[in-house]
């Protein structure tokens, strides 16, 4: 192998890097030299709704929003593994019948942990 | 809706109450019922309640600011008011805020009855009964009368400032409202604007 | 560099430039605005964005839902002075250059609710304002009209020197005063850095129903 056949890369990953890079640079060049910059209270707070944040930011949610999500998420996904068993569902055989029947049976009996779990009523 | 039987009636049902029929003179004739705040909510209750009356929907809620007479006179509006009714300024010395609602039935599709209350003055004593327990429409517009009349609405659940900020210590319907002084060149003042020019000049 | 040179130059497919003028052609094909609307005036702000008026043929139709990515506030509306505050808040978020468009009679002046309680007579008593459209509302065309307007005000501006715009000159403020909630009105009720009210003569005499003379 020749030593210069890794040349094209080299050149490619600095254009790659310049590309990056140069607007950064000029965009630094062009503030220093024409564009001072301007910090201020009310553009360095953290909210932008125009109203001033109150309190603390480290609240509590309710793990119920995550639960909840989750299982829609599961059974989201469970959908699509269902639409291809549904589609050859003639064609199958005693083995994929009881294969998807256990795989439905778990995600129930998760539905099940959840319910008696409480998770999916609100107060 | 008849006002006459209905006020016998409530006269009877709620045992106690000072009820008195305020005559619309005007073309619309919407005459009103004016009653007395301690009776306000076993009234508001029982036309809720009874089932040949059934009024169920509280369709509006609004304020009035009646200022003593001798120191009234300052807008135009007022004396138009006054001529209307007449006797009813006179009789109050001190002047006072009321409270108006007007009463619909959705059920028995009839309607309006106009409750009026009225406070004992327009200084410390501006205490009324809330119907937000018999209407939960009232809500909102009791604030909102709380905001720009002052009225403070005994029982209600949540009386805050809705339309200004919890800051502002005024009453901007009232018709002793002094605005604060920004006035502003305008090409074509007149009335009450022009008014307002003067004053501002004049300082 | 010769005008006529220039002129000849772009009809032979070359193009003469300098630094300002690339800045500022850049700059004023990429207004973009802040998304937001505080009355009815909005509705012909959004309809000009829309295929019918077309504000992206200016390359203003990247509404920006915050002002850390926004160079336009269209004040389309009526300014409560509830509101008021959050207004210039928003305007204190955004980044430099940023320029404001005072859209309808209400955000010129309070308008047709200029003498209520609770509106805010212009916007212009607490923030520069670049373009005023007066209509009540304005059709999207004024909106147009006003966008080449502030496009035009942006070609002219110069990158170095005195009469350079406030975002370049470093002595120059970009925050104002956001106003606080009084106990009978805002305070304060105008930034006299920003406005003064304005120098009329007028003649008042008791009885000239007329106004003002």
């Amino acid at each position: 192998m020749k030593p210069d056949s890794y040349l094209p890369i080299v050149i490619l990953l600095l254009g790659a890097v310049g590309f990056a890079v140069t607007p950064l640079a000029l965009a630094w060049l062009w503030a220093k030299n024409f564009s001072p910059s301007k910090p201020g209270h009310d553009k360095n707070s953290i909210y932008e709704c125009g109203l001033e944040s109150t309190g603390d930011s480290w609240v509590q949610f309710n793990p119920g929003y995550y639960l909840y999500a989750i299982i829609f998420l599961v059974f989201d996904v469970e959908v699509v593994f269902l639409l291809p068993f549904a589609t050859a569902f003639t064609g199958f055989g005693i083995g994929e019948c009881l294969a998807m029947l256990v795989f439905i049976l778990l995600l129930i009996e998760g539905l099940a942990w959840a319910y008696q779990k409480k998770v999916l009523t609100w107060t | 809706m008849t006002l006459e039987p209905l006020k016998l009636e409530l006269e009877e049902k709620v045992p106690g109450c000072g009820l008195e029929i305020i005559s619309n003179p005007s073309p619309s004739a919407q005459h009103s019922l004016l009653i007395d705040p301690e009776h306000a909510v076993a009234v508001a209750m029982y036309l809720r309640d009874a089932a040949h009356l059934r009024f169920d929907y509280c369709s509006n809620v609004t304020g009035i600011d009646w200022p003593a007479p001798n120191d009234a006179g300052k807008a135009k509006l007022k004396d138009m008011e006054e001529d209307l009714e007449q006797d009813e300024a006179d009789c109050a010395t001190a002047g006072y805020l009321e409270v108006v609602y007007h009463l619909y039935s959705m059920e028995k599709k009839h309607g309006p009855v106009i409750l009026r209350m009225r406070t004992c003055d327009r200084g410390l004593r501006v205490h009324l009964p809330s119907l937000v327990s018999v209407w939960r429409s009232a809500d909102f517009q009791e604030r909102e009368i709380f905001d720009l009349f002052g009225v403070i609405f005994d029982g209600h659940p949540d009386l805050r400032r809705i339309l200004m900020w919890d800051e502002y210590t005024d009453h901007p319907m009232r018709r002793d409202y002094v605005e604060p002084d920004d006035y502003e060149y305008e090409p074509t003042a007149h009335d009450e604007v022009l008014r307002k020019t003067m004053n501002h000049y004049a300082k | 560099m010769d005008e006529g040179l220039k002129s000849e130059l772009s009809k032979q497919g070359v193009v003469a430039t300098n630094l300002q003028e690339l800045y500022n052609w850049g700059r004023r094909n990429s207004i973009w605005p802040l998304n937001f609307g505080l009355a009815c005036c909005a509705i012909e702000m959004i309809a000009s964005t829309m295929a019918r008026y077309d504000m992206a043929r200016f390359g203003a139709e990247v509404f920006r839902p915050s002002p850390r990515q926004a160079d336009l506030m269209i004040v389309a509306g009526t300014i409560t002075k509830k509101m008021a505050p959050q207004v210039v808040r928003l305007y204190n978020q955004m980044p430099e250059p940023k320029y404001v468009i005072s859209m309808g009679a209400c955000a010129i002046s309070g308008g047709p609710f200029k003498q209520g309680y609770n509106v805010l007579k212009g916007i212009d008593r607490y923030i520069p304002v670049d373009i005023y459209i007066p209509g009540c509302p304005p059709r999207p065309e004024a909106l147009i009209d006003a966008l080449m307007a502030l496009q035009r005000k942006i070609d002219a501006q110069q990158l170095t020197g005195d009469s350079r715009p406030r975002h370049l000159n470093a002595d120059e403020p970009s925050e104002f005063t956001v106003p606080k909630f009084g106990a009978h009105d805002l305070e304060p009720p105008q930034n006299p850095v920003v406005w003064h009210a304005p120098l009329v003569q007028i003649a008042l005499a008791e009885d000239d129903d007329s106004g003002t003379a």
